[in-house]
């Protein structure tokens, strides 16, 4: 692998990025001394450019740019092995969501759009109906994502046993959770909430 | 609350995946608790706990969503029974975020405009089963022992990761489910794969990654010599239930994944034919031995049948 020079200056280390992660995570980045027991654990490590451990260096030296551009934060699980295997405890599966939602925020420049899409729909559902709806999350998936044909053997097998329902009734409570999503912006947008 | 001479009753959160995918967790989760006479009431109007596409890019939407939750179950009485384990591990971590933080707590306060309600305990239905009603009591009330039965007990992520916060078992070496598997005269295998990720919810997004992962899982277990595996998470269900029949013609018969992940002991156990592994939730293993009929079970909602196995081993 051909590996490009790193020049670390003033200019080009964003240390207001690493402590804005570490708020939001409530965790100490700085902590980490490079084990690599993170990396060795994790079972999505293969389908990481940055596997977790380099994650985290890049953070340490300021280059959460390039940890937001690549794919690595949206193809890890939250399975938690890292976090429980640390021997600093630097959670780092918080670090992850963190990353996720400056990404987010920002409209991430991240190459992975899947899965951000699959995240949004699912979120959308709870605003909409309050729990989930899988056949619309499935189906609305397939369009956006334009895999039109995507586990398209699936679905009338999952409706004929009943894992699938067609339809899907509104919790009566919906307004609640409305309230709970406009509170949440209303308080990000007067600064009283990362 | 005390077992013996009052009757163990609890309030219940099923969690979306139950009345959809997981039918049959809640079908056999409510069937388990009616027979061994234990209450279970459903907390009415819960919502989505957010499950980790909320907490993934949005913690103080995911916070306040079990916050509403928790809240919610207040109305019910008795201690929180969560059968799923991404519901019970959000619920556990919304507690333990907002009983240690209070500057979240506050903003979660804001957003589901009242108190946090954390006092009551959130219990899996595992701890319910082993610890409160108790293995011994299990044992006694049995009616058809799961004998000859040659369990994977699956625990995969959430039900005890990370540290200190599902406070359900030993984060990497747990034994609740195999202790449970004893108690129903079940024997349990031991194999590598029960606490690996089984691509959880890349199944709607990126499937490649569940094959993958859920692949090395299966392989795993047959490699042990187990017949089928038990899991207490619906997602990891679907996975392993729902996508085997994908799984077996992606990756087949000797081919060189296997090779890559298990060297040539696969091949040393002559194990080629990658025979169906059916995927069990505990509730249904821990029915069928208290005698429920296996009608009532959701048997007919899985994909991959277990009543050949079933039969075999004189089960049904």
């Amino acid at each position: 692998m051909k590996n490009k020079l790193m020049h670390l200056s003033n200019e080009t280390m964003n240390v207001g990025f690493v402590k804005k992660v570490e708020a939001l995570s409530g965790s100490s980045v700085r902590r980490c001394f490079q084990c690599g027991k993170c990396s060795a654990g994790c079972p999505m490590s293969s389908f990481m450019e940055h596997p977790p451990n380099r994650v985290v260096r890049l953070l340490q030296l300021g280059q959460g740019q390039r940890v937001l551009a690549g794919r690595s934060i949206w193809y890890c699980a939250s399975c938690e092995t890292c976090t429980t295997r640390c021997p600093n405890k630097v959670d780092l599966a918080a670090i992850m969501d963190a990353l996720r939602k400056l990404s987010w925020d920002a409209d991430g420049p991240s190459k992975e759009s899947y899965v951000q899409l699959a995240n949004r729909l699912f979120i959308e559902n709870i605003r909409t109906y309050g729990r989930q709806y899988e056949l619309r999350l499935g189906a609305i998936f397939n369009m956006k994502s334009g895999q039109f044909l995507k586990d398209l053997m699936l679905g009338p097998k999952l409706l004929s046993k009943g894992k699938l329902k067609m339809f899907h009734s509104k919790n009566r409570n919906i307004n609640d959770i409305e309230g709970i999503f406009k509170r949440i912006e209303e308080m990000r947008k007067k600064g009283e909430a990362l | 609350m005390t077992s013996g001479k009052k009757r163990l009753s609890y309030s219940y959160y099923p969690g979306c995946s139950l009345h959809a995918s997981g039918r049959e967790y809640d079908i056999s989760t409510r069937a388990l608790f009616k027979a061994l006479n234990v209450g279970l009431k459903e907390v009415p109007d819960w919502f989505c706990c957010g499950a980790t596409p909320a907490h993934n890019v949005d913690e103080l939407l995911s916070l306040s969503l079990c916050a509403k939750n928790l809240s919610l179950a207040e109305e019910v009485e008795g201690d929180l029974a969560v059968a799923c384990a991404a519901c019970f591990s959000r619920l556990k971590t919304t507690q333990h975020h907002l009983r240690e933080d209070d500057t979240k707590r506050k903003q979660v306060e804001i957003a589901i405009d009242g108190p946090a309600a954390l006092g009551k305990p959130v219990k899996h239905i595992l701890e319910i089963l082993a610890r409160e009603y108790g293995l011994a009591k299990l044992e006694e009330n049995i009616k058809k022992p799961l004998l000859g039965l040659k369990v994977a007990s699956y625990y995969g992520c959430l039900l005890t990761r990370p540290p200190g916060v599902p406070e359900l078992d030993d984060c990497e070496d747990p034994s609740i489910m195999e202790d449970i598997l004893r108690a129903l005269g079940a024997e349990p295998v031991k194999w590598s794969h029960r606490m690996e990720c089984c691509g959880a919810n890349f199944t709607l997004s990126r499937p490649g990654v569940v094959l993958k992962l859920s692949n090395a899982i299966l392989e795993s277990a047959r490699l042990a010599g187990a017949d089928c595996i038990m899991v207490a998470c619906p997602l990891c269900h679907g996975n392993l239930d729902i996508r085997q029949k994908e799984i077996k013609e992606m990756y087949g018969a000797n081919s060189s994944l296997i090779g890559n992940i298990f060297g040539s002991d696969l091949q040393q156990s002559g194990d080629t034919e990658r025979r169906d592994l059916p995927i069990f939730y505990i509730t249904q293993l821990a029915a069928l031995a208290m005698g429920v009929a296996s009608e009532s079970l959701g048997f007919e909602s899985v994909i991959i049948d277990p009543k050949p196995l079933l039969k075999d081993k004189q089960l049904l």
